[in-house]
């Protein structure tokens, strides 16, 4: 009883982590790798099943005829690279000083605490990044200004409607809509010497680009499934933003 | 000439400052945030500097973006971060947006706007010289950033010692 108490237990630890790194944005090779890693400090074996909203997962052991499987669904995807670093990290030192599964757990939860960047440097770094983009499509300041200030508002508007919970998608569109009407004042205005830089960069902080980079290497490890949804939904998030440009576009054309 | 290297420098800046941008927008971790300006900015500097030797963008933006790709391992290994990390936010400032505005302002016209032949024939002229050469540089970042990942994943980062 106790035995398979404890593989239970391991394969809700070991389900937990994936699912963490699924939902944080890492691609299906490293979350195998992870699995794998966490397991031989754990002194067992698995096999899963990884797909973009729920993952299986078998736990058994060499020397005996017990083994353990139990699904998972995964929650709303939230990209967080730190925890992507730290889990790994700890797979390492997981591995190198043999720790047990009460460590582990109590490492994730650690990690799991962690806090993102305040809500204001996000949205100022990225505006700023906003500027920077217009800046490389040959924008002068006063371009980038209009660029820094639409992805400003368009993110705000981003994150104030996920606090709402709305459908992604629906948040994408609004915020492309108002970040590409905010730009096209400024060609209305004719402001600067290339006002179109600024409505061509002020959507690009919506671009999935996480998610078809992941797509790709996907492909590329014959994680096929995984790779065509990933796909799938970075192309939706593009039609989504273009969608919102489109708009704003025909409203001052 | 000194513009053209200050220029060169300028865009460069601006390209790492849009790498970090990214980065915090993915919440990277405090420790790599040097590490993707460096990048972003090195990444920059190649292609502009190589669009300034008149290469075309696509192959440009290949040779920056394969340049991180590789340069990525050993930096991962002495920083003690998985590559993803600080790999995918300096590619982002090559995401091509402009073509991507091009193409769909030439669409918008094509369907709504636009009577006469002749200009028609010159916006279907558009559609595909921006919509491939989009798909073209998106294309190029993939496989830039993933090749070496492959090609080098023999000897990978750290390796498990049984």
């Amino acid at each position: 009883m106790d035995s398979s108490k404890e593989l239970i237990k391991t394969v809700d630890l070991l389900l937990e982590i994936s699912s963490l790194l699924m939902v944080s944005g890492a691609n299906t090779n490293r979350v195998n790798l992870s699995i794998d890693r966490f397991a031989s400090a754990l002194h067992c074996n698995t096999s899963c099943f990884i797909s973009h909203k729920t993952i299986v997962m078998t736990v058994y052991e060499d020397n005996s005829t017990l083994s353990c499987t139990r699904v998972k669904n995964i929650p709303p995807y939230a990209i967080n690279f730190s925890i992507i670093s730290a889990i790994s990290k700890a797979s390492w030192t997981a591995v190198e000083e043999d720790w047990n599964i009460d460590q582990i757990a109590k490492e994730i939860e650690a990690i799991k605490k962690q806090k993102r960047y305040p809500k204001l440097v996000v949205l100022i770094a990225v505006s700023l990044a906003g500027a920077g983009f217009c800046n490389i499509f040959s924008g002068d300041y006063i371009n980038m200004g209009v660029a820094f200030a639409s992805t400003f508002i368009g993110l705000l508007i981003f994150q104030l409607t996920h606090r709402e919970g709305y459908n992604v998608y629906l948040r994408i569109f609004s915020a492309s809509l108002i970040a590409s009407v905010l730009a096209s004042l400024g060609i209305v205005f004719k402001l600067g010497a290339n006002p179109e830089t600024a409505l061509a960069t002020s959507i690009l902080f919506l671009v999935p680009g996480v998610a078809l980079i992941n797509s790709f290497t996907d492909f590329l490890d014959n994680n096929i499934i995984n790779g065509l949804v990933r796909y799938t939904t970075g192309l939706m998030t593009v039609l989504a933003i273009a969608l919102g440009l489109f708009i704003a576009m025909l409203l001052f054309q | 000439m000194l513009t053209i290297i200050l220029n060169l420098l300028e865009v460069a800046a601006w390209s790492g400052i849009a790498a970090l941008g990214f980065g915090i927008l993915f919440n990277m971790p405090k420790g790599v945030v040097p590490t993707v300006f460096i990048l972003g900015f090195t990444a920059g500097f190649i292609k502009f500097a190589l669009m300034h030797f008149n290469v075309h963008i696509v192959l440009a933006t290949f040779i920056a973006v394969f340049f991180i790709g590789i340069i990525c391992m050993p930096v991962a290994h002495k920083i003690h971060h998985p590559p993803v990390v600080f790999c995918i936010p300096p590619t982002i400032p090559m995401i091509p947006g402009y073509f991507a505005y091009e193409t769909v302002l030439s669409v918008m016209n094509f369907i709504f706007m636009e009577a006469n032949q002749a200009k028609r024939m010159e916006l279907i002229d558009a559609i595909f010289a921006n919509g491939f050469t989009m798909l073209f540089i998106l294309i190029s970042i993939a496989a830039g950033i993933s090749l070496p990942m492959l090609l080098l994943r023999k000897n990978t980062v750290k390796k498990i010692e049984d």
